[in-house]
């Protein structure tokens, strides 16, 4: 079975794990939201900077933004400022995985705004709410409840591409394990990395599940 | 009370409007009927700025409340002045348009509240006024979606008079109602006419204009073909037109 200093380091990864994961979605929701309004917004500045984000972060791989936060990043600023700046400890993942995710949650936002009738819009303009009143007090709660299964979906794909850190030389779950593995030439520690992100995956399915049902009383 | 001078809508090449010259004076009830596509609905949402005219001159209670020409604004209305405006205008929806995230009550309190900023104490009053009125005190906390249509469109007409409008537009407010539920819409809407409020409604029930309606406008292909007394249009129109539409739809 596995040792004592084994066990520690499994729950030290899966820490780092759970790190990324959490400072990702949070960040990637308040930035997400930004984007969101921009993408929405009718001023043509701000429409084109949050489609430029967007194309960007959807369209390139995230191992990829990992390597640009982790190694392009010292090289670009020593090549153009003289000095090299490097992201402290586990900040290029920080970094990567929110910008990442606030991309895909800011499209997710976007899509749950637009999908409220139109006459709620009307209804409320006819009523002499502003703009900005109808969102916060018309649009924005009723998408809320909508947006709770996608965001929980996309939180666990974030849980899972957290396994990509590996690569720039970070120990989370897998990479713990996975080193394990390589050092005693035994085949169980992937079964206990895999129980322990199943757990994870499984715990975030029903709490976004039990949140949704919350929010339903009016439907 | 309201007047449309010369209104001209355009949505792109397709022309919804024409020439539309219109006045309605305080306690009058007009009904406006035509066939679909006529732009009778256009006609409404072009008074509270949900669609803006392409040209011609809007007042509503003396003031300008919309001036373009060529879809360009003669006169520059800020934001806050149409908002100021919307509120003299109620609006009541075919679709009612009820907030399904707010309660019956809330729906009515939250214009109040947001737009008035109105004191808690003063807008139970309202509200619990109003939803006797309309007959619903006992669904005072249910959500919409808990309601029958009729209901969901009395509470409707119910939010639109909190905001104590001078002048109240319905857009076909029976015709997504099954014919059970007509009867206890249009009840509300005939206690409001004999109480003196002024209104506009698009509406294909002869019974109600007939009633409670001091004029009936007939709209085809955008334009105003005729208008005068209910009895005289439904009983004896004189445009061609109009005779073939009652024809179709009696
Ligand atoms: N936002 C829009 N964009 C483009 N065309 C529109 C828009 N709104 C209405 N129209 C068109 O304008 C015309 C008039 O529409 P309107 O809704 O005013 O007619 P209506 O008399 O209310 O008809 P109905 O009895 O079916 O409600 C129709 O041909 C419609 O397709
Ligand atoms: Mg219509």
């Amino acid at each position: 079975m596995l040792t004592q200093p084994q066990i520690f380091a499994i729950i030290e990864g899966t820490i780092k794990t759970l790190q990324i994961t959490s400072i990702a979605i949070v960040a990637g929701i308040l930035l997400g939201m930004i984007i969101a309004i921009g993408r929405i917004s009718k001023n043509k500045v701000l429409n084109g900077i949050t489609w430029l984000y967007i194309w960007f972060f959807r369209g390139t791989p995230l191992l990829m933004q990992l390597f640009m936060f982790y190694y392009m990043l010292p090289l670009f600023t020593l090549d153009i400022f003289g000095t090299a700046v490097r992201l402290p400890g586990m900040f290029p993942a920080f970094v990567a995985y929110s910008l990442n995710s606030a991309a895909y949650l800011s499209e997710i936002f976007r899509a749950g705004i637009l999908s409220i009738d139109k006459g709620q819009m009307e209804a409320s303009k006819a009523l002499g709410m502003s703009y900005t009143q109808a969102m916060t007090k018309i649009i924005i709660p009723q998408a809320y409840r909508r947006l709770i299964p996608p965001v929980g979906n996309e939180l666990i794909v974030l849980l899972k591409d957290t396994s990509l850190v590996a690569s720039i030389g970070m120990f989370d779950l897998l990479r713990t394990v996975n080193q394990m593995t390589n050092a005693t030439g035994r085949w169980q520690y992937y079964l206990y990395a895999a129980a322990i992100y199943l757990f994870m995956t499984s715990i975030i399915q029903v709490a976004f599940g039990k949140i949704e049902k919350k929010y339903s009383a009016y439907e | 009370m309201i007047k449309l001078e010369h209104v001209y809508k355009s949505f792109g090449k397709l022309e919804v409007l024409k020439d539309i010259n219109l006045e309605v004076k305080p306690g009058e009830v007009v009904c406006v009927i035509g066939p679909s596509g006529s732009g009778k609905s256009t006609m409404l949402r072009c008074l509270n700025h949900l669609e803006r005219i392409t040209s011609g001159t809007i007042y509503i209670e003396g003031e300008i409340a919309d001036q373009r020409e060529n879809n360009k604004d003669v006169l520059n209305i800020s934001q806050e002045k149409v908002q100021e405006l919307c509120t003299e205008l109620g609006m009541v929806f075919q679709r009612f348009n009820l907030f399904p995230h707010l309660t019956a009550y809330e729906n009515i309190a939250i214009a109040p509240k947001n737009v008035r900023k109105q004191s808690d104490a003063e807008i139970k009053v309202i509200a619990d006024e109003l939803l006797e009125m309309v007959g619903l005190e006992d669904k005072r906390d249910e959500y919409p979606s808990r309601l029958s249509g009729g209901q969901q469109q009395r509470v409707a007409i119910a939010r639109a008079l909190a905001m104590k409008p001078k002048i109240m537009l319905f857009d076909e407010p029976t015709s997504a109602l099954d014919p059970e539920l007509v009867g206890e819409v249009l009840e509300v809407m005939k206690k409001l006419a004999n109480d003196g409020m002024t209104m506009i409604v698009v509406t294909h029930e002869m019974g109600f204009a007939k009633e409670v309606g001091t004029r009936v406008i007939f709209m085809d292909e955008g334009r105003i073909i005729e208008e005068g007394d209910p009895r005289e249009i439904f009983d004896n129109p004189k445009e061609i037109r109009t005779k073939a539409f009652l024809n179709k739809i009696l």
